[in-house]
């Protein structure tokens, strides 16, 4: 084509601007000097994700600090990459997780096979699921480091919240916390846990309930 | 209804009769105003003549089906040798209905008497009363009349020398509606627990103990003694053609003197009313039952709809029990039929998903409305909440549950959206009330 | 769906007309089926077709039009629930897909059913294979126009350490209620509370709301729930609603032995809802109400993988569905098999797998270290060569005995015995690590090795009556029990027992007992009683486990089954039993049935195996065996899976373990046997390794491997060891031995001789009856504590009689010791109509190890006493 129009050109005898054909191609280069710059400078500068990037997972809690999570393994189930791998247990009054019976005991995400294509989080029943804007840290030599385990994925602690387990809010229900209406932790909670420390240092194990947040 | 000139309707007592007199329930008061006299008659008959004198005189069952009793009989298969069951539907707890208990109750040896020629005339040796369990009275007044007749030699071994043995045994059940229905009847009375039979096979074939079985009525036994007595003829020319004889009309609600009014069938509300004394004293009537609650509601304009089988049929009722209902215009009906509904929804026996969820549903939402928290799509949910209970449940408590709730929005659609445009009830509960202007 | 066998005879059928398309059906088939046939899907929940119609879920409703006298097709007034009516001719139906009264019905049945059901699907375990789910979707409303309140109830209640009720779910179709009834005979569960508070219930009074003044005394002791089930029970769960079946009720015990109450029985701790069948509630359960201890929350159905499946436990043979995840048994479910176990199964069946995936589980060959006297893990290589040289070094020392064990697969079986014969030359080889006796294997070679495919489950209902001879049908084959029941159920059939008194199981077949002292069975299966039970032609005579012990037996049997005509069927105890019996592991056996006695079929065999020549000497039985290494006759010991508490003697049997120089041990865990081996070559459990079982009636029960793993099967290992000897004897591959023994072909030559009659006088006191229940301590029971809670409790049964002897006041609770010089066993009384002087303990039940701690078995006579010190009789 670009011969053709140029023989077009010379044949009509178009004169004086085939002088700057040669030069001609660079016309984009030239015009593209004076555009915004849009290569990052990652790793050096880091530039904020758009709001809803997909980013990696995180296993939401309530306010209380119990999780949202349910261990239904529909994230599994919607998984086209067959890269979560979920089982369920059940809730019992010492070693409470979520509100209600059934709680997630394993969650594990492999991100060598995550696509980050959200199915996952569109199926989760309870929004325990959700994605962050983080990317930084699916990255690694090993296989093992790319399954996220659970303690991976839960959502930190943030004010008012206590890690799991502990009992729930008294005199709430499981309804009670998809309704919203369980709002921070109450100091019976707290209470729970002090003494479940306390019970598990006499016994010699004191790690499980701190390390809730990991 | 009929513009052709009516002959005045007068009462008819039969089984009424003597109820006046002291002592009524005492077998001596019986015999003395002519009782037991059927009995000696039918047992001279044969079995198959006493069955056919039923059929002849047109007595249909006063269950509320309004089943032929002669032909139920007749459809029990030839004896076999093995037992055969008379049982007695004495559970009578439908809404409003109120006639068979004041009958045990005053006569009970007419329903004693009709079970003994049954039991003749079926070739039953055993009967058996199932009596609704909360009427403890009327238990203790059945148990001694029993035991009168046996003590008479009506009952037990060789029944007045005819070589038959006959006995009753009478049994309370434990206060639940569904044992009315006769296969939950049947169930209930064998010590299971109360709910109803897949049919086929019938009671006929495969009822109490899985033997033949007939279940009646107390009414229409009581009445087969009148008409060994009076003859087949005698009590095929009372009532209408196809609704022959007479019945118990149970007036209750807003008339001057409710009670048991014994007439032929065929009689209208407008004549009972008027031998009740009229409506409450400045009120008028507002919609009535003809039948108990399960059947759907009359207004006014039914008045003359003479109360027979196929007259209330044909006015888009049935006859039901003759428990006759009656409302005056403070009534509200929306707040009655939720206590009916409420009712269904207790007594739902919980087998069939359309009735024990159905009724679930049916109370709540016409909650809503009666409180006027509704909208008026939900008269349309709740028409189709009864559409899928009617005619989808095991037995006919489902239909029944639907049946006021229908009616009354068919012919009270406004008082219903008056509800929701008044954001709750328009009616004072109680001027409804006896005490109503009382303390005012 | 099952479908029912076609009869042999000609059926009538009606011809009808579902949404216009026409179809002959037998007479009697429910409209349900007739649309079956026709591929139309009519939506229902309480149907079940091995269960009688209910009509209470109302989901099928159809219309329907039929005939009136005249012939004219009447449309009825209203639709009909086509799961209870039966197809007449010229019908004319019409289901949801051709009218739109139907559909509107269903749709409307559907709204209503899930009104009150709760929104669970992400944590009920039957989301992903919920018929409410599915036809929710196929047949409900997108929509819900229920904004109203929901009726709830707590979280679910336990019905058993095993079955857990959530009522939330529960849309009361009665399928579990109809199944207890109709099928277990356990009434364990039933409704209570009426309309929408309706529920299934174990009339617990907290349900109830009153209090129950229980007609009989009530004990549950501490160790009979094991506390890790204690602990497992639901955080969200009310002690009210828990239930009075857990609560530990305090009492006396009951010294009236089985009491009723109302259609539920009950057993020896008052508790009516033990029933050996109860998973199969879970199973027929159409939405999550039901759910299972072991299986809660587990996996969801989408991401299990499932096989096909035969269970190893009893000779039944049942089929199963073999559901696991990342190579792991997550559950099993009965599977279909209209012949054999139709869609039932025992709760053993479900859920016993747990015991090849405990800690102990081999998963390297060891070796002993000569030094330290340890076990230590090898390579295979080196293991095997260590195990061949010892067995060679054996052989030549005097001999290898082979206990292959009872739970063999026909191949694994085979290999052993072609394993015996051509590697170790010898015949000393015996499955039956239990009581057995020279006059069983007598009976065993005479009818029924080579006999194939004899009386079955199709010819067990059919009989006109069976008679169970030292048989307890419910705990010893529990699906010939269902079988049974079914056909009693139907009305004609008649169930008669050779025992010392009626069990459980038997009263639900509403069997006679023609009541026996252990020991004489013999003399019971002579009698004239027994000629009646079984005169009616096609009887069928059934021979349990218990006729080993019991001299003379089988010769009886025999004859009365020559002179009545009835069918004789042996039913073993255990799965492999029957395989071993045609693969030849039995001394006097090989292979099909041949005689070792026969030289005309030693050479066959030799022909066949390309060897110049089988040994000729008849083999030692088990006992011998263990005799002789014991006295160390025998150098070498080759045991399967083998426990030594099983065998007759069990001091005896770990004695041998002990003297034998050289003891090999194909185990899949760590066991009695393996303490003892020098080499311990680790094994396959059955899920990891295809194979045959031979069930009880001689039937080929085929199953795959339903686990990738690298385990060997018996045969496999037996094969390569044979290699390392230097003999090839060709079984690598895990169908191998089974083909090559159907390449065999059965022995067509002569059979071995009838059974002779050896009395062997009764010496003692009392008399010992016992046999195992379906649920105790076995091994394969391991790991499974929710199953070991539904067991029955332990007792110790006595006539009145007899245990006023002992000085037993009635109404006083008491505990009996049962002993004899070996050792005691102490466990409550029972009283129970059966012979004087004899007393009655299970197997191996907790507490009650007879084998282990009285080395007796039926019949033998050993001492009781009340305990405290009086002795009794002694």
């Amino acid at each position: 084509m670009a011969d053709h129009n140029s023989n077009e050109t010379s044949s009509d005898g178009g004169g004086w601007l085939s002088a700057f054909a040669p030069i001609a191609g660079f016309g984009v280069t030239f015009a593209t000097m004076f555009t915004k710059v849009v290569t990052e400078q990652y790793p050096e500068q880091k530039v904020p994700t758009a709001p809803r990037f997909h980013g990696r997972h995180q296993l939401n809690r309530h306010p209380d600090g119990l999780e949202k999570c349910i261990g239904c393994e529909l994230c599994a189930w919607a998984c086209p990459a067959d890269a979560i791998f979920v089982e369920g247990a059940d809730n019992t009054e010492e070693d409470r997780f979520s509100p209600g019976e059934r709680y997630g005991r394993v969650y594990q995400i492999n991100y060598l096979r995550c696509i980050l294509c959200g199915l996952c989080i569109e199926a989760c029943p309870t929004r325990a699921l959700t994605m962050t804007n983080e990317y930084e840290q699916l990255k690694g030599s090993t296989r093992a480091g790319l399954i996220f385990e659970k303690q991976d994925l839960l959502a930190p602690v943030l004010g008012g919240m206590i890690p799991a387990p502990h009992p729930m809010v008294p005199g709430t229900t499981e309804q009670d916390y998809y309704q919203g209406k369980v709002t921070q932790s109450v100091s019976e909670q707290q209470e729970w846990v002090d003494a479940r420390h306390g019970e598990d240092e006499k016994a010699g194990k004191v790690e499980s309930v701190k390390g809730g947040d990991r | 209804m009929t513009e052709t000139v009516r002959e005045p309707v007068t009462l008819t007592p039969v089984l009424s009769k003597h109820w006046n007199e002291a002592e009524s329930w005492t077998l001596e008061s019986y015999e003395r105003n002519g009782g037991y006299q059927a009995l000696r008659k039918a047992l001279a008959m044969t079995p198959e003549d006493v069955v056919g004198a039923v059929k002849d005189s047109g007595l249909r069952g006063r269950g509320g089906a309004g089943f032929p009793t002669g032909l139920k009989w007749s459809f029990l298969p030839k004896p076999d040798g093995n037992p055969r069951y008379l049982v007695i539907n004495a559970d009578e707890s439908e809404p409003g209905t109120c006639k068979d208990i004041p009958l045990m109750m005053a006569t009970p040896q007419y329903l004693i008497e009709g079970a003994i020629i049954t039991c003749h005339a079926i070739r039953a040796e055993r009967a058996f009363i199932y009596l609704r369990g909360e009427v403890v009275h009327v238990y203790r007044r059945l148990l001694q009349a029993v035991e009168e007749a046996r003590a008479a030699g009506y009952l037990g071994e060789n029944v007045l020398g005819s070589g038959q043995n006959i006995d009753i045994v009478v049994h309370a059940g434990a206060g639940a509606y569904i044992c009315g229905e006769e296969t939950a009847l049947l169930d209930s009375l064998e010590g299971r627990r109360g709910q109803p039979r897949l049919k086929p096979p019938f009671p006929a074939v495969a009822g109490l103990y899985a033997r033949p079985t007939v279940v009646n009525n107390v009414e229409s036994i009581a009445s087969v003694p009148s008409v060994i007595d009076n003859g087949s003829s005698w009590f095929s020319g009372l009532g209408t053609a196809k609704s022959a004889g007479f019945g118990f009309f149970s007036l209750s609600g807003h008339v001057k003197r409710p009670g048991q009014y014994e007439a032929p069938l065929g009689i209208t509300l407008r004549e009972l009313i008027d031998m009740a004394g009229g409506m409450r004293e400045g009120h008028e009537l507002k919609f009535w039952t003809p039948g108990g609650s399960s059947t759907p509601m009359f207004t006014a304009e039914h008045l003359d709809v003479p109360l027979d089988f196929e007259s209330t049929g044909a006015a888009g009722s049935m006859l039901g029990t003759r428990a006759l209902q009656i409302f005056d215009e403070t009534v509200c009906v929306v707040r009655a039929v939720l206590r009916w509904t409420e009712f269904y929804a207790h007594e739902s026996c919980g087998k069939c998903t359309p009735c024990r969820e159905g009724t679930y549903w049916l109370v709540q939402v016409l909650r809503q409305l009666e409180n006027g928290q509704g909208q008026p799509s939900d008269l349309d949910r709740l028409l189709d909440i009864c559409d899928n209970i009617l005619g989808r449940s095991f037995c006919a408590l489902g239909d029944g549950a639907t049946s006021p709730i229908s009616s009354s929005v068919q012919h009270f659609r406004d008082e219903y959206l008056r509800h929701l445009d008044e954001g709750g009830c328009p009616f004072d509960p109680v001027k409804s009330t006896l005490f109503a202007g009382v303390n005012a | 769906m099952t479908v029912t066998e076609p009869s042999k005879t000609a059926v009538d059928l009606v011809t009808l007309t579902i949404d216009g398309i026409e179809v002959s059906v037998p007479k009697g088939t429910l409209l349900i089926r007739a649309a079956e046939e026709l591929g139309i899907a009519i939506p229902r929940f309480c149907d079940h077709p091995l269960l009688a119609p209910a009509g209470a879920c109302r989901q099928c409703l159809v219309e329907v039009a039929m005939p009136d006298r005249e012939g004219n097709v009447r449309p009825m007034p209203k639709p009909q629930a086509s799961c209870t009516m039966t197809a007449t001719p010229g019908m004319v139906v019409k289901t949801q897909l051709t009218s739109p009264v139907s559909e509107k019905a269903q749709r409307g049945v559907m709204e209503l059913l899930l009104i009150n059901h709760p929104l669970d699907c992400p944590v009920c375990d039957k989301g992903g294979e919920c018929p409410l789910q599915n036809q929710a979707l196929a047949n409900g409303q997108g929509e819900s126009r229920f904004t109203e309140v929901k009726r709830t109830f707590p979280k679910p209640i336990r019905i058993s350490t095993q079955v857990l009720l959530d009522r939330e779910r529960c849309i009361l179709c009665q399928r579990c209620t109809r199944f207890s009834k109709e099928i277990a005979g356990d009434p364990f569960i039933d409704l209570q509370m009426r309309g929408a508070h309706q529920q299934i219930g174990t009339f617990s009074p907290g349900v109830l709301d009153f209090h129950v003044d229980l007609p009989y005394p009530v004990v549950r002791t501490s160790e009979e729930l094991e506390p890790t089930v204690e602990s497992q029970t639901q955080g969200s769960t009310k002690d009210e609603s828990r239930g009075a079946s857990h609560d530990h009720v305090t009492g006396t015990y009951a010294a009236d032995g089985i009491a009723t109450r109302g259609e539920a029985m009950l057993d020896e701790s008052g508790q009516p809802f033990a029933s050996y069948f109860s998973g199969n509630t879970i199973q027929i359960c159409p939405v999550g109400a039901l759910t299972g201890a072991a299986y809660r929350f587990r996996a969801r159905p989408f991401d299990l993988v499932s096989s096909k499946g035969v269970c190893e436990h009893c000779a039944g043979g049942c089929a199963l569905r073999v559901d696991h995840r990342r190579g792991k048994v997550a559950r099993r479910l009965a599977a279909e098999d209209s012949a054999v176990n139709e869609e039932w199964n025992c709760d053993k069946g479900r859920w016993a797998f747990t015991w090849s995936t405990g800690a102990d589980r081999l998963t390297h060959p060891l070796v002993r270290d000569p030094e330290t006297g340890e076990l230590e893990p090898v390579s295979w290589p080196y293991a095997l060569e260590v195990a061949a040289k010892g067995l060679l070094k054996a052989r030549e020392a005097g001999g290898v005995g082979v206990l292959p064990g009872g739970r063999l697969t026909v191949g694994d079986a085979y290999a052993y015995a072609k394993f015996a014969r051509v590697v170790l030359r010898t015949n000393d080889i015996d499955f039956r690590s239990r009581a057995h006796s020279a006059e069983e294997e007598a009976f065993l070679s005479h009818a029924v090795a080579g006999t194939g495919l004899g009386v079955t489950y199709a010819a067990l209902e059919a009989a006109p009556s069976v008679l169970l001879a030292g048989l307890e049908a419910e705990e010893e084959a529990a699906s010939v029990f269902l079988r049974l029941r079914k056909s009693v159920l139907k009305g004609s059939k008649k169930v008669y027992s050779i025992a010392p008194w009626a069990s459980r199981g038997l009263i639900k077949l509403s069997g006679s007992l023609l009541q026996t002292v252990p020991g004489q069975e013999a003399t019971a299966l002579g009698s004239a009683a027994a000629a009646e039970a079984v005169a009616e032609p096609g009887s069928i005579i059934l021979l349990g486990p218990r006729l080993t012990e019991s001299p003379g037996a089988y010769q009886a049997a025999l004859a009365l089954a020559a002179s009545s005509g009835a069918r004789l069927a042996w039913v073993p105890r255990r799965a492999g039993e029957r395989g071993a019996v045609e693969a030849g592991a039995l001394p006097g056996l090989l292979p099909g049935g041949r005689p070792v006695s026969d030289p005309a079929a030693r050479v066959d065999m030799a022909a066949a195996w390309d060897v110049e020549s089988l040994p000729s000497q008849p083999g030692r039985d088990a006992t011998r065996i263990v005799d002789a290494a014991a006295a160390g006759v025998l150098a070498g010991l080759l045991v399967g899976g083998v426990d030594p508490d099983d065998m007759p003697d069990p001091a005896a049997a770990r004695a041998a373990l002990e003297t034998a120089s050289f003891v090999v041990s194909l185990e899949v865990r760590a066991s009695a046997v393996t303490a003892y081996a020098d080499v311990v070559l680790p094994v396959a459990p059955p899920a990891e390794k295809g194979g045959t079982y031979l069930n009880w009636e001689g039937r080929h029960r085929e199953f795959p491997q339903a686990l990738t793993s690298d385990a060997l099967s018996d045969g496999e290992v037996l094969d390569s060891l044979a290699s390392e000897v230097g003999v090839w004897i060709g079984l690598r591959g895990e169908l191998s031995g089974t083909a090559e023994l159907a390449s065999l072909g059965r022995w067509e030559g002569a059979k071995a001789d009838r059974p002779e009659h050896h009395t062997v006088p009764v010496a003692g006191t009392t008399v010992l009856s016992t046999w195992s229940m379906l649920l105790d301590r076995g091994r394969l029971q391991d790991g499974e504590p929710y199953l070991a809670g539904t067991a029955h409790r332990a007792v110790a049964r006595m006539s009145p009689a007899t245990a006023a002897q002992l000085g037993v006041q009635k109404g006083i609770s008491s505990n009996v010791t049962v002993f004899n010089d070996r050792g005691e066993i102490t466990l409550p009384l029972a009283l129970t109509p059966m012979p004087d002087g004899v007393v009655w303990l299970p197997s191996n039940s907790p507490g009650s190890p007879v084998r282990s701690k009285l080395a007796a078995g039926n019949g033998d006579a050993v001492s009781v006493r009340l305990a405290g010190d009086q002795l009794m009789g002694a």
